[in-house]
């Protein structure tokens, strides 16, 4: 056994595919056929993190950035080139019974349901495999079925389901076993509106309930600032971010937004010259909103609220998805420049605690 | 043991779900007759020109054909749909869902699916044996069946291993479909004893397909032509194969990317 605590924790996490590679083309087909040309791709370039118990955190970097090559890693799919790993003090690539008895997965675009069956069959199937008490199975099976409100749907096959009420199934039957480790890729892709929200919901439920530890990957930023306090970010491999998401804007956002509305008619507005407070993004009646850089935000507030006639001033971070979008661009840029993406600004990367790996 | 509960729970699964389809079990019963009926005509062919063929007499090769049968509804009631769903599942990345559960991975890819209706190539299988069993001269007695018990559970494990084998190539090379038609082709060389084709064939199918372990050994058992050196032979490659089968899969498993990762 390792140290039990932390929950999760990685320490230069490593992982690097060889794959083949070819021009396009009748010629370079063939060949590939004798000759077959391999490159080395790091997917995870040492990645070092770790997870409180009781954490639900997200995990966040633009399509390849090794978010689920990482995932995979901690859920004990693949083996990594390089670095250590442990989930609730297992080496999650050994892939003990006590770990997977423990833990769960659940991919958004991945359906394990029986499809012609109704649900409830499915999950009599997860119960014989994790070896559930059959009370317990019961208890906790009727017990997620009234958090999720999908009570009428569990006696429906499954392919008669919409996809929002499949995903809701596919969430019941992967946390049958109350896994204490949860690890979540696009739990919510391609789902409308209310089914978001509804998982979402049972998400913080579950976690509240049961205090398990959620590594969320998503793209749907909603997901993301309703469930996470704390975000790690991920890029070509490499560690951007790890900390708070309020501080990804203090970290990232190098401007902030200011929404000034004037006293007096709606002419106000058109007599004064922004352009010497910032750059106006937005003009609504007596509101304007400007984007001034971030240091002189305050001294920019100051000079608003002497000069003019001000009904309301609010000083605000540019919007999650902007942030998160010019952290993003921040690292294809580092990557562009032929530098290695550790050496973009890691704030407040935790180090492990010293532990050992019997 | 674990295996087979977890095999009863996706059976059980299986057998909702294809008792849904009962039409399938018209068409399976309507393809096992076809199969018994050119099994009968071939053997009728043959005996019309010779009373004897390799040394095997008329009744002994209609239970060649009846372990023919019975073997041949075992593999595809049981190991080609596992295998197939294998395939599939490492192609499109559901595979992760199956390293990710509390039983050996082995284990449960090799019993998540059962064809019910395949039951009737095993039962159709089994009655011919039953009338070539009547035919013999010599009566069979409760040890010459139990071998036949365990050269038949020994043949379908080395059947299973080679199976399991071909398909952890997919963790290597993605596309590998053919290898059903590949099988099911070389398997009906089993139809006849494998003594009656040429040294070349005959090895082949016998260490390279074992063919010859899932068909000619038990139908040896069951017609008193045994010998302890066979019946140890076929004891060492089972247990050879099954041996070879998790290395490879081990190997395999170990190099399994995910379809997205």
């Amino acid at each position: 056994m390792i140290d039990p605590h932390p929950a999760v924790w990685a320490r230069d996490l490593a992982k690097t595919f060889r794959v083949p590679e070819r021009e396009a083309g009748v010629l370079a087909a063939v060949k590939s056929l004798v000759h077959r040309r391999m490159k080395d791709v790091a997917a995870v370039k040492g990645v070092t993190f770790r997870l409180e118990p009781g954490e639900v955190v997200g995990f966040l970097g633009p399509n390849g950035a090794g978010k689920t090559t990482t995932l995979k890693m901690l859920a004990g799919l693949l083996h990594p080139t390089a670095g250590q790993a442990a989930v609730l003090g297992h080496v999650p690539w050994k892939r003990e019974r006590a770990l997977l008895s423990r833990i769960t997965l659940v991919m958004g675009n991945r359906n394990q349901m029986q499809w012609d069956l109704p649900a409830l069959d499915s999950f009599a199937l997860n119960a014989a495999i994790y070896r559930l008490p059959p009370a317990e199975f019961a208890r906790t099976r009727d017990e997620l079925i009234d958090l999720m409100g999908v009570g009428e749907l569990v006696t429906k096959p499954v392919r008669n389901l919409s996809l929002g009420e499949r995903m809701k199934m596919e969430f019941i039957a992967s946390l049958l076993h109350r896994p204490q480790v949860l690890f979540l890729d696009e739990p919510t892709i391609g789902l409308d509106v209310t089914a978001q929200r509804t998982l979402r919901q049972f998400v913080a439920e579950y976690n509240r309930r049961t205090g398990a530890t959620v590594l969320l990957t998503s793209h749907y930023m909603a997901d993301v600032t309703a469930l996470c306090r704390r975000v790690i970010v991920i890029h070509h491999g490499s560690l951007l971010y790890d900390g708070d998401l309020a501080g990804l804007g203090e970290q990232f956002a190098a401007y902030k937004t200011l929404g000034v509305t004037l006293d007096g008619a709606d002419g106000a507005v058109a007599g004064v010259d922004w352009a010497a407070f910032g750059e106006v993004v937005a003009t609504d009646g007596a509101k304007v909103t400007i984007q001034v850089p971030r240091a002189s935000a305050s001294a920019v507030a100051a000079r608003v609220l002497s000069e003019l006639q001000v009904a309301d001033l609010t000083i605000e971070d540019p919007p999650i998805d902007e942030v998160i979008a010019r952290v993003f661009a921040a690292g294809a840029a580092t990557a562009a420049a032929g530098t290695d993406g550790d050496d973009v600004a890691t704030p407040s990367v935790v180090e492990p605690a010293a532990t050992s790996t019997a | 043991m674990s295996i087979f509960r977890l095999a009863a729970a996706h059976w059980r699964v299986n057998a909702l779900n294809e008792l849904q389809y009962r039409v399938n079990l018209v068409v399976q019963l309507f393809q096992s007759l076809i199969a018994l009926a050119t099994g009968l005509i071939g053997l009728s062919l043959v005996f019309r020109q010779t009373d004897d063929l390799a040394g095997w007499s008329r009744p002994e090769l209609l239970a060649v054909m009846g372990v023919h049968l019975l073997m041949g509804g075992i593999i595809q009631a049981v190991v080609q749909p596992n295998m197939q769903r294998l395939m599939g599942d490492v192609q499109n990345g559901l595979f992760d869902y199956s390293l990710v559960k509390p039983v050996d991975a082995q284990a449960l890819s090799s019993v998540r699916e059962l064809r019910i209706w395949q039951v009737v190539d095993v039962l159709v299988g089994a009655a011919v044996l039953a009338v070539a069993v009547v035919q013999l001269d010599a009566r069979v007695g409760v040890g010459q069946a139990l071998w036949f018990v365990v050269a038949l559970v020994l043949g379908a494990l080395s059947i299973y291993s080679f199976w399991l084998i071909l398909t952890t190539g997919v963790f290597w090379i993605i596309r590998i479909e053919n290898i059903v038609e590949l099988f099911q082709g070389v398997y009906q060389a089993g139809r006849w004893p494998v003594g009656i084709y040429p040294p070349w064939l005959r090895g082949g199918l016998t260490f390279l397909v074992p063919v010859a372990f899932a068909v000619t050994v038990p139908s040896e058992a069951m017609t008193g032509r045994l010998t302890p050196q066979t019946m140890a032979l076929a004891f060492g490659v089972a247990v050879g194969l099954m041996a070879v089968a998790r290395g490879v899969w081990r190997l395999g498993v170990r190099r399994y990317g995910g379809a997205s990762a």
